[in-house]
């Protein structure tokens, strides 16, 4: 079956996009798609009026055996350069040397490297009563986030505690960690690191135990403080 | 998430089918995995189903990425495209019901929705037609009445079809499938006027 132009052509196009053209009318179009340049043309009309970024709030770290699952069924190992070409192999041989050299040097020098990581300060959380202020340090590399809390603040058996991010750029609170008590230290989760950064701020809600059951605060924001990394 | 730019010349890559098309394809994945799974989980609301399809789409994108068209399309858009419609089929397949007891949680706040499916924030990285067209389906999108984006987001979020929203919405099938028809329209016709009026 031809595709008419015109408006029904757009129709297809803007439900195909939504998705809500289904079954053999779906079918039809993709088949259509390949065949007809036409309908090949106006649908790439559509998606570039509709561009959007997707939202980091909305990623999944899918599970880690999925890659080798998908690596051993599509037999990508043929397709691997061979060790000896690749970037990578070099890097790991050329810092795997200079950890050898640095650790020799560190051996004659007898001198242990510290093993703490240090921490930043960089936000001050502070709400209604003056006493619950509760300083936030960010490690050197990014990852690991403190709290500490001037007065210890526990949460109650019923509630949590939900460390919220907004961020510099404006958008929806993004979730960082749920706690028990302010005195805490953690790993960021893998995708807001690095975006702890000047502008942006911290805020901490009380929560149902468990944390928000909407991804976002719903209950009162108790302390809030901007970031000065 | 890594930019358009770096994501077509993955997928180039990918397609040349040569030494190094591997290394290419797993920054692919490592890189839009989580992006295309949460897309998944969206629609389907049942995170072993969306691992699945999350499986499949990137085994589809692995086959067909010769196909893709890198005049043409926006790489991220494209893989997203085939997640979804992989998404949306199992969930066409799949025990209804039970995804429905998702579907009936979800809270009826298009704004809310877009707000956490898309980054409406200027990306300084970003070219100046991008950042536009942005800003313009976000205003647009607001312009529209609110049965009409009400339709089009539960439909692009959760892969809602027409009958899924009619039930949802408790509205007859006519109507919805009117809101949804309009609604297209209208976001076009109103992207299309940004473009050429003087903002």
């Amino acid at each position: 079956m031809r595709i008419g132009n015109g408006t029904q052509l757009d129709a297809l196009c803007g439900e195909y996009m939504l998705g809500t053209l289904r079954g053999a009318a779906r079918r039809r179009f993709e088949r259509a798609l390949h065949e007809e340049p036409r309908v090949a043309l106006q649908l790439r009309y559509w998606q570039a009026l509709f561009v959007p970024r997707f939202s980091k709030m909305i990623e999944l770290q899918p599970s880690p055996r999925g890659w080798k699952r998908l690596e051993r069924e599509l037999g990508l190992a043929r397709y691997r350069a061979p060790w000896h070409s690749r970037a990578g192999f070099w890097r790991a041989w050329a810092a795997a040397a200079t950890a050898m050299l640095a650790l020799g040097v560190g051996f004659q020098l007898l001198r242990p490297a510290p093993e703490v990581t240090p921490l930043l300060e960089i936000a001050q959380l502070t709400g209604k009563a003056d006493a619950s202020r509760v300083t936030a340090k960010l490690s050197r590399d990014g990852r690991t986030l403190e709290l500490r809390a001037a007065r210890a603040v526990v949460a109650g058996p019923a509630q949590s505690y939900e460390l919220w991010l907004l961020p510099a750029e404006g958008g929806a609170p993004v979730s960082l960690a749920v706690l028990g008590s302010l005195d805490a230290r953690f790993a960021l989760p893998p995708g807001q690191v690095g975006r702890l950064r000047t502008g942006a701020k911290l805020a901490v809600s009380v929560e149902p135990a468990g944390g928000s059951p909407t991804g976002s605060p719903t209950g009162a924001v108790i302390l809030v403080g901007e970031i000065t990394a | 998430m890594l930019d358009d730019k770096e994501a077509r010349r993955l997928l180039l890559r990918t397609a040349a089918r040569d030494e190094g098309s591997a290394e290419a394809f797993e920054r692919l994945y490592r890189t839009c995995a989580p992006l295309l799974l949460g897309v998944a989980q969206r629609v389907l609301g049942r995170r072993e189903l969306a691992e699945e399809v999350l499986h499949d789409g990137f085994g589809a994108i692995w086959r067909t990425a010769e196909s893709f068209d890198p005049l043409a399309g926006q790489p991220v858009a494209w893989m997203v495209a085939i997640v979804r419609n992989r998404a949306i089929d199992v969930r066409a397949s799949h025990d209804v019901s039970r995804v429905d007891s998702y579907h009936d949680a979800l809270e009826d706040d298009p704004d809310g929705a877009l707000d956490r499916l898309f980054d409406w924030s200027e990306d300084a990285g970003e070219n100046e037609d991008r950042r536009r067209a942005t800003k313009w389906l976000r205003d647009c999108l607001g312009e529209l009445k609110a049965a009409e984006r009400q339709a089009l987001v539960l439909a692009y979020e959760h892969g809602l079809s027409h009958g899924d929203l009619a039930t949802h919405l408790r509205k007859p099938l006519g109507t919805v499938k009117t809101w949804v028809r309009r609604g297209m329209e209208n976001l076009r016709a109103c992207v299309e006027a940004c473009m050429v009026g003087p903002r």
